[in-house]
């Protein structure tokens, strides 16, 4: 078939399309992954009080720190599934919100006694935190990367690492129901890790999966 | 006005024509776009190989099917570019060959067209063979008889509405045929 040919194929097939299709897709994928997650939170780690948390500030904290990364994320995902977009200000500012919670920490750490500062650090559940929120991402990274194969990423282990920190940091937003974690310092080191290796283990398989 | 900006200006009309329906300004859009990337993966990989054309066609293919991620505040050059792009970095891998493609801007792509149809190595009309029977009619109607989609579901007795949905549908089959055959 000459190319000439195609092109008058492909003109036939010319329709009104609508614009936004790229936010519906990927909302669609984080309300169905996050519905998963939320699911197994609910179910399988069980939440804590919410009622009583929620008139903690500390709950709101985490709540806080987690959900800007979320939308940090998704804007990078947004961009980057779009062939020529530039990344713009949102890693610039997912850093900030970073360095924001790395020094409200270390003025909680400063301010507390020296020897309640590794229990502040440690919780009681530091061993489990970061394993459960990389497992926790997985499902809406998958929706995510369906999502994202349908548009048209080019530069595909970046949009995996995107997509992986969009997940993790949901997943961490999510796991902040159950986790009754209260000290920044807690939250800075083993949510972000949790975050890390998601952005990390998104990029390597990203790579692969992403492609179309 | 700069040359590139020129191109910017006319492709970007085109497109959002063609988003809106217009199928004269999708046919006037792939044209042109054809004929630059004709001159691009030829500066690529070597004018006169075969595989230039087959990626012409590969890219025009992506660049239908994809025209809904094209947001339509953006500059339209930069766009087909990392399209561009990322279809050649897509064959060099399937062919494992070095994949190192220079970042360059959107003249890149958009220096010189080239007008002249190269040999082809995969035959989209073989490939065509491979659909069932009343997919493959309809393409042929339509692209050897020159009829309409609206024409060509009368006569097969279909909704213009599934002829419309059949000929999508094909068209994303052939993408990926042609990405597997190629790989």
């Amino acid at each position: 078939m000459r190319t000439a040919d195609l092109i008058e194929l492909l003109a036939r097939d010319a329709r009104a399309t609508p614009s936004g299709v790229a936010n519906r897709r990927l909302l669609a994928a984080l309300v169905a992954g996050g519905l998963i997650t939320l699911a197994i939170v609910v179910m399988g780690l069980r939440c804590q009080a919410l009622l009583a948390a929620a008139q903690q500030s500390w709950f709101w904290m985490k709540a806080a720190y987690t959900g800007l990364l979320t939308i940090g994320g998704v804007i990078m995902v947004r961009r980057l599934s779009m062939p020529g977009a530039r990344l713009g200000a949102a890693p610039l500012a997912a850093a900030l919100v970073i360095l924001a919670m790395l020094a409200l920490a270390a003025g909680q750490i400063l301010s507390a006694a020296p020897a309640a500062r590794m229990a502040l650090w440690l919780g009681h559940t530091w061993k489990v935190c970061s394993p459960l929120i990389l497992l926790l991402a997985v499902p809406i990274y998958g929706c995510l990367v369906a999502a994202i194969r349908r548009l048209a990423p080019t530069r595909l282990a970046l949009t995996g690492a995107a997509a992986g920190f969009a997940a993790g940091a949901l997943a961490a937003t999510l796991y902040g129901l159950h986790c009754p974690e209260q000290a920044a310092v807690f939250v800075v080191t083993w949510y972000t890790l949790g975050i890390a290796a998601a952005t990390g283990l998104g990029a390597l398989i990203g790579r692969r999966l992403l492609r179309w | 006005m700069l040359k590139q900006d020129e191109t910017e200006e006319r492709l970007r009309r085109l497109m959002i024509r063609s988003l809106e329906g217009d199928s004269g300004a999708h046919r006037e859009l792939l044209g042109v776009l054809g004929r630059f990337l004709r001159g691009y993966f030829a500066r690529r990989i070597g004018t006169g190989t075969a595989e230039v054309e087959d990626l012409v066609q590969e890219s025009l293919l992506a660049v239908h099917l994809k025209r809904d991620t094209y947001d339509r505040s953006l500059p339209f050059t930069p766009w087909a570019y990392a399209l561009a792009r990322y279809k050649l970095i897509d064959h060099l891998r399937r062919r494992h060959r070095s994949t190192q493609v220079p970042l360059d801007d959107a003249g890149d792509l958009f220096a010189a067209e080239d007008a002249e149809e190269g040999a082809l190595r995969t035959d989209l009309d073989r490939l065509l063979q491979r659909l069932p029977d009343r997919q493959r009619s309809l393409i042929e109607d339509v692209k050897l008889q020159g009829l309409s989609v609206e024409e060509a579901a009368k006569k097969r007795g279909v909704t213009a509405v599934s002829a419309r949905v059949m000929l999508h549908r094909s068209l994303k089959w052939l993408n990926q045929a042609l990405r597997d055959e190629n790989g």
